[in-house]
Order: structure tokens, then sequence, then C-alpha cells
């Protein structure tokens, strides 16, 4: 078991039904007796929690703000979710289909976000994720299925407790590539909306998926040594990264102004924006590989 | 007896990654994420298990044009943290001591950014046969829609 300190936040896409649903322990901390009878001094010690990507639910929403209209032939079929018989293929796609339970959830379309929920359970039941999407959290999906707000909070709720699963289980390469494939599938959403309606708002959010992606791939990277099929979504990934190396994302200063109560961090800066040849490339690219994760 | 004792703090130091993750998620969800309303929990899920005298950070991305809350929260046996938030740069843009806690900070940023956010957790002041102890530290982060 890795004794490492060094933990991964991970934004997975998913509404996975949990593990278990069990009762937590009452004790929230956990107190150890010293292994010598005299004080030890403890070396103070720096964790570093990294490798956090946003979750394709917020990116939906920029989506969404940025005038992104719902598109539902764009999304992965779900009659191909019982074609994937690997575990990289159900991982990645488990990612693929939590972005698009994502998009769909956020465009408020409740009834194919159920047929989404129902893919991501299938290749959970796959994958072992625990019990996964017990009958409970179905019947919860199934009853707030007209209540876009209630659908939301039980995605997120599930999906933290995939992830969790997975974690605790050692199955961290699992969730690797299930962040892997809906942040792909997140980025070929915004490639085939702007496609539809191209406007620089949407270019910006675009652009913008450069900085997850340094943390993307630092999360790959960790799994690839151990994971063929890691590394070969790190490819994949080192291909978006290079196409993404003269992407500017402009740096604001470190001004903090109040609005409305709110603190504003940065003063005005030039938007992130792309080429007519850098979005191309990008679609190009990212459509490519997730054609070979969904098929 | 005293080997006896050393394997069993050993052993259940061992164990404690697993335990400790699941716990961490327990407190975030059961007493961390009632103070995230009115925004919307972003899904990622950070947390470290410190112990005092430690400290941790995370990298976090956040997009212009959203409103964000980011919530530290760690567990009453750490007593209360110390934390910052940090630009690329690592210019101070907002801290909270231990001695005038703030649990949360509500912001925008004018153009998308990686921000740090670092915590430390102040050294106790017992000497002696002191226990070890360790605690969550949970960092949220959400988004109003």
């Amino acid at each position: 078991m890795r004794m490492i300190k060094t933990l991964s936040a991970l934004a997975a896409t998913l509404a996975l039904a949990a593990c278990g649903g069990g009762e937590q322990p009452a004790q929230d901390t956990l107190t150890v007796p010293p292994t010598d009878s005299t004080a030890a001094v403890r070396a103070k010690r720096t964790q570093n929690i990294f490798h956090n990507i946003p979750s394709p639910m917020e990116t939906a929403g920029l989506l969404k703000k940025a005038g992104a209209e719902y598109d539902k032939d764009i999304l992965n079929d779900v009659r191909n979710v019982d074609n994937y018989t690997a575990a990289s293929k159900q991982a990645l796609n488990l990612g693929v289909y939590g972005a698009d339970l994502s998009y769909a959830s956020v465009f408020n379309n409740t009834q194919e976000s159920m047929l989404y929920t129902s893919c991501a359970q299938k290749l959970a039941k796959k994958l072992d994720v625990s019990d996964a999407f017990n009958a409970q959290v179905v019947d919860r999906l199934e009853k707030n299925r007209n209540n876009r707000d209630s659908l939301l909070s039980i995605i997120s709720d599930t999906y933290w407790q995939v992830d969790g699963y997975l974690k605790e289980n050692q199955r961290d390469n699992i969730s690797a590539l299930m962040i892997a494939g809906g942040w792909v599938e997140g980025l070929y959403i915004a490639a085939q909306v702007t496609k539809a309606h191209d406007t620089p708002e949407l270019r910006q959010r675009i652009a913008e998926q450069k900085l997850p992606l340094v943390d993307l791939l630092a999360l790959v990277r960790t799994y690839s040594p151990d994971d063929p099929a890691v590394s070969s979504v790190l490819g994949d990934l080192q291909t978006m990264d290079s196409l993404y190396t003269d992407v500017v994302i402009p740096k604001g200063n470190s001004t903090i102004t109040q609005d409305n109560g709110v603190a504003v961090i940065g003063g005005t800066a030039p938007l992130a924006a792309l080429t007519d040849a850098q979005l191309a490339a990008i679609t190009s690219a990212v459509t490519t590989i997730r054609a070979k994760y969904i098929n | 007896m005293k080997h006896l004792s050393s394997l069993i703090a050993v052993l259940f130091l061992a164990a404690l990654p697993s335990i400790s993750s699941a716990q961490c998620r327990s407190f975030a969800k059961n007493k961390c994420m009632p103070a995230m309303a009115p925004y919307k929990f972003n899904e990622t899920f950070n947390a470290a298990q410190l112990a005092p005298g430690e400290e941790a950070t995370v990298d976090l991305t956040f997009y212009s044009g959203q409103s964000y809350r980011l919530l530290v929260c760690a567990h009453p046996i750490l007593g209360q943290v110390n934390w910052k938030l940090l630009d690329a740069s690592g210019n101070s843009l907002f801290e909270s001591k231990a001695d005038d806690p703030k649990g949360s900070f509500d912001f925008k940023v004018a153009t998308t950014q990686k921000l740090t956010v670092q915590i430390d957790v102040p050294a106790g002041d017992k000497g002696g046969n002191e226990m070890m102890t360790v605690g969550c530290v949970n960092i949220l982060v959400g988004y109003m829609e």
C-alpha cells in the first residue's frame, strides 16, 4: 500500500453510484500513540495536493454561459455502452458518459440525463465499482428526474462516492482514465458547439483548457509506467498538449478590487483566444482521440 | 511489549491512508458542505490528513466570469489552521490566520488562472508524551451557476 502523503485531487466526471453507502465511522480523526516514550520532534512536512482538474459539470456550465446550445447528436451514442469490454475502455467511457451526463443535465435535458445515467450504471457495474448504483441512488435519480437542481446534486454526490471508492481501493489508474475520458469528451463537446456557433467566448473556454490539461498530464503520468492503457492515453494528451503550446493564457495582475462585496482578483487583461488554425487543429485532434475512445 | 506496541502503531499507520480518506470525505460532506450554500460544489475533493506543524498546498484553476467560494474546513481536533490564497507569482491574495480565522473567501477572477491554496497547521505546544494527532483539512470550491 502506498504510504505516500501526496494526494491527488481528482475531478472526474461522473454520476455514478457509490460504494456501498454504509455508515461512515463516527470518528473523523485518528489519534496514534507515539512509538517512543520520549517526545519525538516531527519534521515539518509539506504535502502537495495537485492534479486538480475542473469538473465537466463546471465546464458544461461555462459553455452554456458562453452561449452554447444543446445538441444531443454530438454526444456518445448510448448504444455503444455494450461494446466496451476492456476495463480501460470502460473506464474511459465512464468518463465520457459522465461528461455527456453533465452536459445534458446542465441544459436541463432530464430524459437524456437518465439515459446517460443508465450507461454510467452499466459501466460502473462492469468495472466493479463497489455495488455501483445501488437501488437507492437509482430510485432517487428517478424521483428527481424533473428537478434539475436535485438531479445535479445527486449526480455530484454519487460522483464523489465513486471517486472515493476507486481511490480507497487503490484503483487510482481507473480513476485517472475516467478523468481523462471526461476531459476529452468535455473538450470535444466544446469544439463541436463552437463549430455550430463560433463565438469569442466559446473559443476562450477551449483555449483555457490548456490549464487543466497540465494537471491532467501530471495525473496520468503518475500511473503510466505501470499501465499500458494509461500510457496510451498519456500519448494522446501529449498530442493535445503540443497543440496548446502556442495558445496564450493572458495573466492578470494581483490587484484586488471589490464588486458588490465580492473580491475580484486581477485587473483587466485580454481574454484567452484561439486563432482559426489553432481551433481547427485542436478540434481535429480531439475528434480523432475521442473517436478512438468511444469506438 | 515495547516492540509489540511499536508494531501495532506501524500497522495502524500503514492502514491510515484509506481509513482517513473515507473519514475526510464523510467529514467534508457532513460538516463542511453546508457552508458552501448558495454556491454549487464543483465536485472536486481536495483533502489532506495533517498533524500540527504540517503544511499542504493545492493548485486550483479558476475561470473568469465565475463567482467562487473557497472553503477551508479543518477538523476541530486540529483547532484553527492558517491558510492563504496565492497567485502564480506567490503573491498573497487572501489570508486567514488561526487567531483570526475566516472559513471561506468569496471571489471572482478577472482572467482564468491557477491559484494556490496553502495551509499550515500551527504546531502544538505540548511537550513530553504527546499524542500524534492527525486531522482532516478539506479544501472545497463552489461556484455560482
